[in-house]
């Protein structure tokens, strides 16, 4: 089977591409991941079944973990306000990225030939998945200390050479969905302002 | 610790005052393309292509940029957002900058 040319748009607000089995396979394993990770953070102890109905967490500090933390980062500067609004909105947040996984998922999981078909929303959540498996990649890669430069000059036996190169393949891939979409949004805004 | 009147008074009327506005910052991130933040900008604020690549490039080239501003409610509304689609966003007071 032949490697992806990515999304491309077909007729109104439909996204689509077919992958490889490989590929697929690849993509759905990083869903899992992210899946998994998330539900790691879940709360442990929660003493309060009330608080934890309407989505109050029992963590006001931030995950230790640097992947969790880059996905879930604190919204303040100061810790207080960090703190009160994590215990407020990390459990939707997580909840929210989940979704975003678990909808990228269930979308490979039931297409028998490699082809998905995504509307706007669906797209919008591919987008979220995507772009955290690349956050959660990029900090095992430290992004933030090796340039482009460095990495691609990493030797064959090294384990993160296969790292950046999903990496690189999932910023592709996420570039190809994006001009799929912001070609629409180009669209909308000219006929609204032909419409004015 | 004991707080004054006048620091009491001065919370009260922070709390209260729809005036004090508070912005949302995204800062520089070495992860997320470019064009993925146009498009969060684009989809999540509805700013127009040109207004969005405009924010984008101050993020790029400055380290950080103020993509909205307004009640303390609506940032923490919007930073959740911005979270939520994985761009690096902080809310602060916009007398505090």
């Amino acid at each position: 089977m032949t490697a992806t040319e990515g999304f491309k748009r077909h007729g109104d607000h439909s996204y689509v591409a077919t992958f490889a089995d490989s590929e697929k396979e690849v993509l759905l394993n990083l869903c899992e991941q992210i899946i998994e990770l998330l539900a790691e953070r879940q709360d442990h102890g929660h003493d309060d079944p009330l608080a934890a109905m309407v989505g109050i967490t029992s963590h006001d500090s931030p995950p230790e973990d640097e992947v969790l933390h880059r996905l879930l980062p604190n919204a303040y500067a100061d810790q207080v306000d960090a703190s009160e609004f994590r215990r407020y909105t990390e459990a939707t947040l997580r909840q929210k990225k989940q979704a975003h996984a678990i909808s990228m998922r269930i979308h490979l999981k039931s297409s028998d030939d490699g082809t998905v078909d995504l509307d706007h929303d669906n797209a919008n959540a591919w987008l979220g998945a995507i772009n955290d498996i690349r956050l959660a990649l990029g900090v095992r890669l430290k992004v933030e200390n090796n340039s482009h430069e460095d990495l691609e000059l990493l030797t064959p036996d090294d384990p993160l050479r296969g790292v950046y190169a999903v990496y690189t393949w999932l910023g592709w891939l996420q570039e190809t969905l994006l001009s799929a979409l912001i070609d629409d949004a180009d669209e909308d805004e000219e006929s609204q302002l032909g419409s004015s | 610790m004991v707080k004054t009147a006048d620091k009491i008074e001065e919370e009260i009327r922070a709390i209260f005052s729809s005036d004090t506005p508070w912005v949302t910052i995204v800062w520089d991130d070495p992860v997320n393309l470019q064009t993925y933040v146009v498009y969060v900008f684009m989809e999540l604020f509805g700013y127009s292509k040109a207004r969005a690549t405009e924010l984008m490039l101050q993020v790029h080239n400055e380290g950080k940029a103020i993509v909205s501003t307004g009640s303390r409610e609506e940032m923490e509304h919007d930073v959740a957002r911005l979270h939520e689609y994985g761009l690096w966003a902080t809310i602060q007071r916009g007398d505090q900058l």
